[in-house]
């Protein structure tokens, strides 16, 4: 059995038929799942500005462009091992660098208040075993976490909900849009409209508080009333509640408070995306946003966002992440007007703007370690099959090494 | 022979509320192939609810010019399956919606993935290509 690295479920239940030393086939995995796993069809190769090189003279050159810059950000490792993060910390260290994720942009100041111990959560073993209400809220699962309501939420059985689905647990959708996992949620789909989180989370707040809630009376009062009798609740929170509330987590806590049997559990979409944030958390006490100088300090202007937006770095390395595809294109110009080193198994968007490409395995099908589920479980990775790629955790030594 | 007026005349603007979504297929064509003729073809794709689309006389398979002030590109238009009460439209999260993203964040890091203004007309231009968010910044 193998675990894919698809998402932050990190499926370990994956069989794998290998042919010629490609992965030809996999079991168990979900559509998202199986593509990773079986690779991608533009395998990066080694460049300096956009010429090809080979790999020592592509480190050399890297190295070079890193000792040169006055301000060099680390970005990514989201799709990398512990392993290769925790190298990837300590470069950053030794550089004053700054240091951040994709998580900036998505659940990482969410997975610092669970870090903190500010929002109650649990396991998705727990959720399997224990849970009768399952509310995803601006989470579609169904596109985003496959196997989530098959493995853990919705439909398996589980120590004390026997009966799964059909009689011991019920699932409740609030979103935007009547998204895959809203139409599992038959009868407990809330639309709300955009931006309409907070809003929506009062009038819940007012409705469990025994008041009549200002706004969608009737489904308010009738939500409430399922939450009010949960055994043991789970909140899924989607990066659309996350988005729409402007990481204000405040309003979440108040709620949370509100419902001592719920748990919340950010939904995570690159597979050791909370890997990294624990990882950082535990060496500077942050989750992401760091900039090393004596001191680690976080802040705002450290984003990947603000950090392009103010041009304040001079040189950046990306590892496992694509943000010329993923980030707003109004801030992609500086981002190319900047020495940009990319490490990835695969061309990309930003590989096509790199000033060095070096490419390396991909981890839990090319190399080994670990990595953070969701939960926070630790997750062993196996390597499938032989290959020359070094990984990206032994371009990162090699790196720190040469500046 | 007449003059063909029609031909230099806009097509009508019309505002809209786009937000975005995540699909396993346009994901699954990610990880293949992020530069392929599939992944171009679940991406560059705007849906919206039947009654917003006769109030804006398109048709499934229009191609549209979607614009504000950060970006324009042209997609195709298609009528959501599912039960919208409309006034909102709908993009897969992708370079294409991501051109037509704000660079203000208040500060905070965060841009509005979510909740992006725009004009959208029908358009007889080209879906705009992938090399389009690449080329300008070529090293």
């Amino acid at each position: 059995m193998y675990t894919c690295t698809g998402c932050a479920l990190l499926c370990e239940d994956i069989e794998v038929i290998v042919e010629n030393n490609r992965i030809k086939e996999t079991r168990n995995t979900c559509r998202h799942g199986a593509a990773r796993m079986k690779g991608c069809m533009n395998r990066l190769v080694p460049s300096i500005a956009q010429k090809p090189a080979d790999i020592e003279s592509s480190i050399r050159k890297a190295a070079e462009l890193l000792r040169n810059a006055k301000s060099p950000m680390l970005f990514g490792l989201d799709n990398s091992t512990c392993e290769a993060q925790a190298k990837g910390i300590q470069l950053a260290r030794k550089m004053n660098a700054i240091i951040d994720d994709t998580s900036s942009f998505c659940q990482g100041l969410l997975i610092e208040k669970i870090l903190r111990e500010k929002l109650r959560t649990c396991s998705l073993d727990d959720i399997r075993n224990r849970a009768d209400v399952l509310v995803y809220w601006g989470s579609d699962a169904q596109d985003s976490q496959p196997r989530h309501l098959s493995r853990f939420s919705y439909f398996p059985r589980g120590e004390s909900r026997q009966r799964g689905y059909e009689e011991d647990r019920l699932a409740i959708a609030i979103d935007v849009r009547e998204s895959n996992t809203a139409k599992i949620c038959k009868g407990h789909f809330y639309r709300i409209p955009p931006k309409g989180d907070r809003e929506f989370i009062l009038a819940l707040i007012e409705a469990l508080s025994g008041k009549p809630p200002a706004y969608d009376t009737k489904n308010m009062l009738g939500l409430a009333s399922i939450l009010k009798k949960a055994e043991f609740g789970a909140i899924f929170v989607g990066i659309g509640l996350t988005y729409s509330i402007k990481n204000d987590f405040e309003i979440l806590t108040a709620l949370a408070d509100m419902l001592p049997r719920f748990n919340i559990m950010p939904m995570v979409g690159h597979y050791n995306m909370r890997g990294f944030n624990e990882a950082l958390f535990k060496e500077t006490g942050f989750a992401n946003r760091v900039q090393f100088e004596g001191n680690a300090v976080q802040d705002n202007k450290y984003s990947i966002i603000e950090a392009l937006k103010t041009k304040s770095i001079d040189a950046i390395v990306i590892v496992g992440s694509d943000p010329v595809l993923s980030l707003p294109r109004s801030i992609i110009p500086h981002l190319a007007s900047i020495p940009v080193i990319c490490v990835n198994p695969c061309q990309t968007f930003t590989s096509r703007i790199s000033t060095v490409n070096i490419p390396c395995a991909a981890s839990g099908v090319e190399s080994a370690g670990s990595a953070v589920r969701m939960d926070g479980k630790v997750i062993g990775l196996k390597k499938i099959i032989e290959n020359n790629y070094m990984t990206d955790e032994d371009i990162i030594k090699r790196l720190m090494e040469a500046v | 022979m007449g003059i063909d007026i029609g031909k230099f005349l806009k097509n009508p603007e019309f505002e809209i509320l786009i937000t975005t979504y995540r699909d396993i297929f346009q994901v699954e064509a990610l990880e293949r192939d992020r530069f392929g003729e599939e992944y171009k073809k679940l991406s560059a794709v705007i849906s919206m609810s039947k009654n917003d689309m006769q109030k804006m006389v398109l048709k499934s398979g229009d191609h549209v010019k979607v614009s504000n002030n950060y970006g324009s590109v042209v997609v195709e238009v298609k009528e959501s399956k599912r039960n919208e009460p409309g006034g909102l439209a709908f993009m897969v999260n992708s370079p294409w919606s991501n051109a037509l993203i704000s660079d203000e964040t208040d500060g905070k890091g965060i841009p509005e993935f979510k909740y992006i203004k725009a004009r959208i007309s029908l358009s007889n231009e080209e879906i705009t290509p992938v090399t389009n968010f690449i080329g300008a910044f070529h090293k």
